[in-house]
């Protein structure tokens, strides 16, 4: 699914040039769950960051489903973020004033294909993160939590492989927090790839596997023991 | 829908969702445009107003008249001048530009009408059927000389409106048989009333039959007393008249120095300067119009380049959803034209009906045409698009990685 070999990123702030990732090399299989964890400035959101198509590594390869997109024109890495990667951000990130169920579809919005059935669709991601009851309210109606699940999803509308979510519980409390961990195990048990990014070691747990990254590199890359999701509405 | 149809359908959603935001924007052009289509309307008015002048005195009218300038005064048909022909006059169309028509005319004066036992003294003219369209002349009854009279050298005649009184003080003149110059002609039409012109000429004291007639007939003559000339363009009378001037000094074979054996009268120049003047003027409120477009341009650009800035998480996000980077460069520019043919439909009315209030108040001229709605359509699409350029460029410029990190502004 995902085969980073060497990848690495440097930017310059002023004068400084910080070298975010010193060569990170993995693969990530079909349906696995894993967490990426490290410190502020471990390099967690450069490698995310390349993961998602919203930036380039410096050098190495990077291949999503098979295909080298290290070099990708942006055509081209738009249309794969849009067909094959679903975003979940900590910030949420929903449009204000667009009701839940538009900012579901929003992706639809980016999609080559002409989908009559957007709507239908969106109802039907919502009714994923069970928040079909809220589909007409908008984004300062909605709880935290509900925000998140809104854009999980706008995530899934498309169908994506690979879902990449950014410290998706930062900005939320336990119960929501355990709520929207729930949901993405759940996709994972049904098959689609994540990769969740987060510097809580309590939140990496509920992943398969955990890459530590530390100064630009991997420094441990974990198998976890299995843990199920807990029953739907819990949360 | 096709991918560009739900981008172009969700540009207008989000604009109508931020309608603040797009008052603001519409507010600069709606201004700019409202004083782009005052200008037009009343500039248009003003045009009109002129034309009508134009027309009612004969401004875009040259007149060449036999004899030198020196001796206008004395009637030139009865000083038998001999110097004007009717090839000048069709030399004079076919050779000078802005000239759209030259009518020949010959007159002469103590011409004796009669019908019945009454009589009336008047002076005859022969004209060609232009002359009418030329010297904008009305029949109140009847028709004007035809072609088919000139061909015909017919013995038919218009009467103007005192002689018309003189001789048919009951009326019904036309088709009745009158003598003039001792020969019968018949009555075709009646001239409105016209009363006397600043040159002291009483127009309602007149005859006119075609020229062929009085050429071959009634003077026996070819010689011309005028030539009327009517000019596209009335601003440029003086240098239309100094053409015709030296055309017809080659013509007449005149020689350096010599006097001319014509006289070429222009129209007053004071009513020249009024052209001048409204010419002027609709030049100055054009230049304004347009300052006030680009301000409104400006305010545009300056409000979508907040917005941009502003706006910075909702373009990462559409980019990580899998915008290109065109889509969001398409996504600004069309809200800046969006927002910008808005602000014209708003400053279209606004500013027409300023100045249709204004033209009611009598206080300036005013016509409303489709001139404004076209000049404002093709302005807004040019601000639109010019002013939202930059800003879309710097959209689409939008670093998604770095944008999404940031804190909300």
């Amino acid at each position: 699914m995902i085969e980073a070999e060497g990848l690495t990123r440097s930017y310059r702030k002023g004068a400084v040039v910080v070298e975010a990732l010193k060569g990170v090399t993995f693969g990530i299989r079909q349906g696995e769950f894993v967490a990426i964890m490290g410190r502020s400035g471990s390099g967690k959101s450069t490698l995310l960051n390349i993961l998602g198509l919203l930036d380039r590594p410096d050098r190495g390869r990077y291949r999503l489903q098979g295909v080298d997109l290290s070099c990708a024109g942006d055509d081209e890495a738009s249309a794969a973020r849009n067909r094959t990667i679903g975003f979940v951000f900590q910030q949420f990130h929903l449009l204000e004033r667009v009701s839940a169920l538009r900012n579901v579809m929003l992706p639809l919005l980016y999609s080559e294909e002409d989908a009559d059935d957007g709507a239908a669709r969106a109802e039907r991601a919502l009714q994923t993160v069970e928040l079909s009851h809220r589909a007409q309210h908008v984004p300062s109606e909605l709880s935290g939590g509900e925000q998140q699940r809104v854009a999980i999803a706008r995530a899934l509308i498309n169908e994506p492989a690979l879902i990449l979510a950014d410290e998706p519980t930062g900005n939320l409390d336990a119960q929501s927090s355990a709520g929207i961990l729930d949901i993405l195990r759940r996709l994972a048990e049904a098959g689609r790839t994540i990769v969740l990014v987060t510097h809580d070691r309590e939140v990496a747990a509920r992943a398969d596997r955990l890459l530590v990254l530390e100064d630009g590199r991997i420094t441990a890359d974990d198998t976890l023991p299995s843990n199920p999701p807990r029953p739907a509405g819990v949360a | 829908m096709t991918r560009s149809h739900r981008i172009t359908a969700d540009v207008l959603a989000s604009l109508l969702a931020n309608t603040q935001r797009s008052i603001l924007m519409m507010l600069g052009v709606a201004v700019g445009v409202a004083v782009l289509s005052a200008v037009i309307v009343i500039s248009q008015g003003t045009e009109e107003r002129i034309m009508g002048l134009v027309a009612r005195h004969g401004l875009d009218m040259l007149m060449v008249r036999a004899g030198g300038e020196v001796q206008v005064f004395a009637p030139t048909a009865d000083r038998g001048l001999t110097v004007l022909l009717e090839g000048d006059a069709r030399a004079i169309e076919a050779e000078i530009p802005n000239v759209t028509m030259v009518s020949v005319v010959q007159n002469q004066r103590d011409i004796n009408v009669v019908y019945e036992d009454r009589s009336v003294t008047t002076r005859a003219f022969g004209v060609e059927p232009d002359w009418m369209e030329i010297r904008r002349r009305d029949m109140a009854e009847g028709e004007f000389v035809s072609e088919t009279d000139m061909a015909a050298m017919s013995r038919v005649v218009t009467l103007g409106h005192k002689v018309a009184q003189a001789l048919f003080p009951e009326g019904g003149a036309v088709g009745r048989t009158v003598r003039v110059a001792n020969d019968p002609y018949v009555v075709k039409g009646v001239f409105t009333e016209m009363g006397v012109n600043a040159g002291g000429d009483d127009w309602d004291d007149r005859i006119v039959v075609p020229f062929t007639t009085s050429s071959r007939r009634l003077f026996n003559r070819p010689y011309l007393e005028q030539l009327v000339i009517r000019t596209a363009d009335a601003r440029q009378m003086a240098n239309t008249a100094a053409r015709v001037r030296e055309l017809l000094r080659v013509r007449h074979s005149i020689a350096a120095g010599e006097e001319d054996d014509f006289f070429v009268r222009e129209p007053e120049d004071v009513e020249n300067a009024a052209l001048d003047t409204s010419s002027t003027l609709s030049l100055l409120s054009l230049a304004i119009a347009t300052v006030a477009l680009v301000a409104g341009g400006l305010v545009i650009m300056n409000v979508m380049l907040s917005a941009v800035a502003q706006r910075r998480h909702e373009i990462g996000l559409r980019r990580a959803m899998g915008a290109r980077a065109s889509d969001i460069q398409r996504q600004f520019l069309l809200e800046s034209l969006l927002v910008a043919l808005a602000g014209g439909l708003v400053g279209v009315v606004a500013g027409i009906s300023v100045a249709s209030g204004l033209a009611a108040a009598q206080m300036v001229d005013g016509r409303v045409t489709w001139v404004p709605f076209v000049g404002a359509l093709a302005a807004c699409t040019v601000i639109g698009l010019v002013f939202g350029v930059y800003p879309a460029r710097r959209a689409a410029a939008v670093e998604p990685a770095t944008s999404l990190r940031q804190q909300a502004v």
